[in-house]
């Protein structure tokens, strides 16, 4: 096999207990990386999920050098807890390993063109720093989807051109992926990644075939998903090889600016 | 990693893929319900969309026989069944046997099954029943006179129903579908039931937890474990990547890919 140097670009660390996990540590993740040949990968713990960037995000620094600088890290923007994540997340812009931002909507129940994102948006444009978001379809089994529905990021698309937005999940499956596809064909400063259980038929040569290879990351959802899912699809599905090494690592590297 | 790199990557997955030789339980035509981009699979494209994703054979079911009633469901694949490509069978939707339910179908006292049915599928929950011994029982002993196996998603059962079905039918085979819902919340409970049942066996189209292959192969054994795509819904290169990359002995990947469904299939009295 030769060196490996895919990178997973959207991934967590740790047990959850919504859900049983046989092996969700860093040891777990590294020995999957190199059965996988993933060199590097872009990590959010989930404590952050919960607190915001805080004690998690000093937690990911640990991770970040444990690993060999292999897993760098995302800080978390908390809308709740918005002056205390913006004061860990200013620290830690100088930290090695730190990689951008994160955000979720529906976990956070706050509409994702509500005033309260501003300020991250505006510390990533001053820092040149990306976003990853979450985003999703409307659900009829899941309400708060509807506040991460990839048009409702439009007006901080439009306002920081500067900014790398990664809208994470394709925009689940149903027809959040029609609004990614035309946000991604619209904005230079959108991207997409296939995190997630979006199994959808054919969904990555629907992706390829509506948007350009540079605007698509390869991403597992570690530990909720198994980073063997979506690998086999980048690497199963027709396309050329530098539109399969572009999702599989060089997108990853221009967006979060890592892994040099 | 330059393109050359992914060009090999992708040579040595499309190998392993064809050397899987996969004979997949959930092949489905008909419209699908509640996945607003998914698109009906035509018949006549079914060997074609087949051969893309390296399936050999495999197991029809028609979205019919949930949607509208069992009855149109089993009277298209009857229909068909004489079209059916070489190596490909049906999955049978079926009804409690009592009141009894008009054909075709498993219905009591009509004589043996469809020469082209290797499995009946029910949908307790969308088709109003509860799946217990006092309501299905005779369906279950019908199954097991055949030897045939049983199919559910278990967003169609609960957990409790599915243990005492388990419990008091061990000579049937149980193959848990894990559609239409993520299994991964439900994984405490999948485990030890199987754990619990040996005649609990699992289809993989959304078994993609973390480590789940292994998991499953180490605890309870590679027989335990079903190919299924649930195409056109779902992707069937996430199922078979979970077993190209598994972290287990080929021949274990045999089993899961198509093995372990072959022998069940086989021993279908009919
Ligand atoms: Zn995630």
């Amino acid at each position: 096999m030769s060196t490996p140097r895919i990178i997973d670009a959207h991934l967590h660390l740790d047990p959850n207990s919504k859900f049983y996990t046989p092996e969700p540590q860093l040891k777990h993740l590294l020995k999957l990386m190199d059965r996988l040949s993933i060199r590097h990968a872009v990590c959010t713990d989930h404590l952050s999920m919960y607190e915001g960037a805080g004690e998690g995000l000093r937690n990911l620094k640990s991770v970040y050098e444990e690993s060999g600088g292999r897993v760098y890290y995302l800080g978390v923007y908390h809308p709740g807890r918005a002056a205390a994540c913006m004061k860990t997340i200013e620290e830690a812009v100088l930290w090695p390993g730190f990689a951008g931002l994160k955000i979720h909507p529906s976990f956070h129940g706050i509409s994702a063109d509500a005033p309260v994102y501003d300020p991250v948006w505006k510390f990533a444009s001053e820092h040149d720093l990306a976003i990853l978001t979450h985003s999703w379809s409307v659900s009829d089994y899941n309400p708060a989807q509807t506040l991460s529905t990839p048009g409702k990021f439009e007006r901080y698309i439009d306002k920081y051109r500067n900014v790398r937005l990664v809208l994470a999940h394709a925009g689940g499956r149903g027809n959040g992926r029609h609004e990614v596809i035309r946000l991604i064909n619209q904005y230079e400063n959108v991207y997409t990644d296939i995190a997630g259980d979006i199994f959808c038929y054919r969904l990555i040569e629907s992706l390829t075939g509506s948007i350009s290879p540079d605007k698509i990351l390869f991403g597992s959802d570690f530990p909720w998903l198994d980073p063997r899912a979506n690998l086999a699809r980048v690497m199963l599905t027709d396309m050329d090889n530098s539109s399969r090494e572009k999702i599989l690592r060089e997108n990853a590297l221009k967006v979060y600016k890592i892994g040099k | 990693m330059c393109e050359q790199r992914a060009r090999k990557l992708s040579d040595d997955y499309r190998e392993r893929a064809v050397q899987l030789n996969i004979f997949d339980c959930s092949i489905w035509l008909g419209s699908p319900e509640g996945f607003p981009l998914a698109r009906e699979m035509l018949f006549k494209k079914l060997e074609k969309e087949m051969s893309d994703f390296f399936i050999t054979g495999g197991l029809i079911s028609h979205w019919l026989g949930k949607t509208l009633s069992a009855q149109a469901g089993n009277r298209d694949l009857e229909e068909k069944a004489g079209m059916f490509p070489e190596n490909m069978y049906g999955i049978w939707t079926g009804l409690p046997f009592y009141p009894s339910p008009s054909g075709p179908g498993p219905v009591p006292g009509k004589g043996r099954p469809h020469r082209s049915m290797r499995g009946v599928r029910i949908f307790p929950a969308s088709h109003n029943y509860v799946p217990e011994e006092w309501v299905i029982g005779t369906l279950c002993e019908w199954l097991i006179r055949y030897n045939l196996p049983l199919f559910i998603w278990h967003t169609e059962i609960n957990w409790p129903s599915l243990h005492r079905l388990a419990v008091c039918y061990p000579s049937l085979t149980i193959i848990v579908e894990t559609q239409t819902k993520k299994i991964l919340y439900h994984a405490r409970m999948l485990f030890t039931l199987m754990r619990e049942c040996s005649n609990i066996l699992v289809e993989t189209s959304n078994f993609s937890g973390q480590g789940y292959i292994e998991y499953v192969v180490k605890e309870f054994g590679a027989e335990r474990l079903i190919f299924g795509s649930f195409m056109p819904v779902n992707d069937p290169l996430v199922p078979t990547g979970m077993i190209i990359d598994a972290d287990i002995e080929e021949k274990d990947k045999l089993l899961i890919a198509s093995g372990s469904i072959k022998r069940i299939i086989e021993e279908v009295h009919l």
